[in-house]
């Protein structure tokens, strides 16, 4: 049961974690330019443990990222090895650094391109999470370059697809 | 209490004599056809000849010694296919980083049963396969392959470094030979420890630091400073050869559970945009890296005084100090090894071509050390380190 409802809160913080990705790329020059970097087409998917949520995403000109098709092979995975370890993450618990760290995920593919999805995810969980949170798990805070109600506001609004 | 792992599989054979139970030491691991891995090098000066006698009556099913100084994907391909046409049933790799990493890349292909490195890049994600009898024989004191999870090979047609950090690299056994080591000339002995050093202090204070690997991290450092200088002096003491040797394995056993940090993120950067050697990059940065995490490391480098400098030293500098003052040990065996061999100590001096900095940075930031580094690593930062390090 407990497994149950972390599975659930993972996959709705996937979707969010989907949309800021969006929002920022418009909002945030610095997480544009990271995924201006990143190789045409380039795919990622995020599983949050065995029998977890996942995220599969491609890169996409317009919006920064798109939802990759079901079934599509994702060129970079990051897999978590447990549902409550990707709820530590999710949640703000803990950052991807420490998740590293702490063996919570292995990575199939290019480890030097997954570090600009690394450096993007620390700048959205800048603004998805207060700064006193923040700083427990960021090595050092970066700058704001909008509004965090903004881009709440905006992921609401966010188009789905 | 935070959560840690800690792996080392591979069974330690260290001192005098460690070359003569290479035959035995195959056998128990069930092989009896070897393919033999070196370089143009050490088959030209008699180190892989001392291997081959070691192996007494073993049959060796290949030997293989056109290996580059960078390991590349075509050669991992290369060796994995003669492997399979020559019947080969295990591996023993004779040298440096290079030839390491290639057999790592060449285990993990037959392991596998695939020919595709590419389907293989990543972190913690590959499962045990078929086994290869796998023997690891370092020519150097300094990259620790030997003892870490990690491989590196190059791929020069998709313009990338292929990195694997898994356990199903490391070699079964790890044979440290002084003999091997022995016929190393200063400036290389002298580079190569500070690789060492490198990786034991950059082991001691990353992220993923953890009690065990903290015990390695301070053994190797403690090592370095009693042998390093012996060694590069009195290139022919064994003694000397051997505690670097188990100093190398040591640091490398620490990092590859603890992982690396800024100084090896800019010095692989370095290595791949300026060519200039790993250890030398070592030996320039570190200082610089040290200064840069001391904001978030003055306790874990105050620490390290004690086995950077000694217990008396220790003592007498105040617990405030002592982060500084290990800093300036560092720096003072720089300088030593600068006066005794002409190791460079700025950028310049090894020919780094400061208008490729950004290029540098920028590959820096897209290093695995940099997720583990204590302090957040900036392109601002790594520009700030290289011009210090440029030395003008």
């Amino acid at each position: 049961m407990k497994k149950e409802i972390l599975n659930r809160v993972n996959g709705l913080v996937l979707e969010v974690l989907f949309r800021s990705f969006r929002v920022l790329y418009r909002r945030d020059s610095r997480v544009r330019d990271e995924i201006a970097g990143w190789e045409d087409g380039l795919t990622l998917r995020l599983v949050c443990g065995p029998g977890g949520a996942s995220l599969a995403v491609c890169k996409d000109e317009k919006n920064g990222v798109r939802r990759l098709r079901r079934g599509q092979r994702a060129q970079i995975t990051m897999r978590f090895k447990s549902v409550e370890g990707a709820f530590r993450v999710l949640s703000g618990q803990i950052g991807v650094a420490g998740a590293y760290a702490a063996h919570l995920f292995t990575l199939e593919g290019d480890i030097y391109q997954t570090m600009s999805f690394v450096r993007c995810v620390d700048y959205l969980e800048a603004y998805l999470f207060p700064p006193f949170w923040s700083r427990r798990i960021l090595k050092e805070l970066p700058e704001k370059q909008v509004s965090p109600l903004e881009v709440y506001a905006r992921i609401l609004l966010e188009n789905k697809c | 209490m935070k959560y840690f792992e800690f792996t080392n599989p591979t069974k330690l054979c260290s001192g005098k004599g460690a070359l003569d139970n290479l035959a035995y030491e195959l056998e128990i691991l069930g092989a009896v056809r070897p393919m033999l891995l070196s370089d143009a090098m050490l088959e030209k000066i008699g180190s892989l000849k001392l291997v081959v006698d070691a192996l007494g009556d073993v049959q060796i099913g290949r030997i293989f010694t056109d290996i580059p100084r960078d390991s590349s994907v075509e050669t991992v391909n290369r060796i994995a296919k003669e492997y399979r046409e020559y019947g080969c049933d295990a591996l023993v790799a004779l040298g440096g980083g290079s030839v390491l990493d290639t057999a790592k890349g060449v285990r993990l292909l037959i392991a596998q049963d695939t020919d595709d490195l590419l389907k293989l890049m990543g972190c913690e994600c590959i499962p045990k396969g078929k086994d290869v009898p796998f023997i690891a024989i370092p020519t150097t004191a300094g990259t620790g392959s030997e003892a870490t999870p990690v491989a590196v090979i190059k791929n020069p047609e998709l313009h990338i470094k292929m990195e694997y950090i898994s356990q199903q690299v490391m070699p079964d056994t790890a044979v440290l030979d002084p003999r091997l080591t022995t016929t190393l000339p200063p400036r290389i002995t002298a580079s190569t420890g500070m690789d060492t050093l490198c990786h034991a202090i950059e082991a001691y204070t990353c992220m993923q630091k953890n009690p065990v690997s903290d015990a390695y991290a301070v053994a190797a450092v403690r090592l370095v400073r009693q042998n390093l200088l012996r060694a590069v002096r009195f290139g022919g003491s064994k003694e000397a050869r051997a505690a670097m040797a188990n100093a190398s394995f040591l640091a490398g056993a620490a990092f590859g559970n603890s992982m690396v940090g800024v100084v090896h993120a800019i010095g692989h950067a370095l290595g791949g945009v300026c060519q200039i050697p790993h250890g030398d990059a070592m030996n320039i940065l570190l200082p610089a890296g040290m200064l840069f995490n001391k904001k978030v490391c003055r306790e874990t480098y105050g620490e390290l005084l004690l086995y950077l400098a000694g217990p008396e030293v220790y003592t007498a500098t105040p617990a405030r100090e002592r982060a500084d003052r290990a800093i300036k040990e560092v720096i003072r065996l720089r300088k030593k090894l600068h006066l005794l061999t002409g190791l460079p100590t700025t950028l310049q001096e090894a020919g780094a071509d400061p208008a490729k900095f950004p290029e540098v940075a920028h590959a820096a930031l897209n290093d695995g050390a940099v997720i583990v580094n204590p302090r957040q690593v900036t392109y601002d930062a790594v520009m700030r380190i290289l011009e210090v390090c440029y030395g003008e």
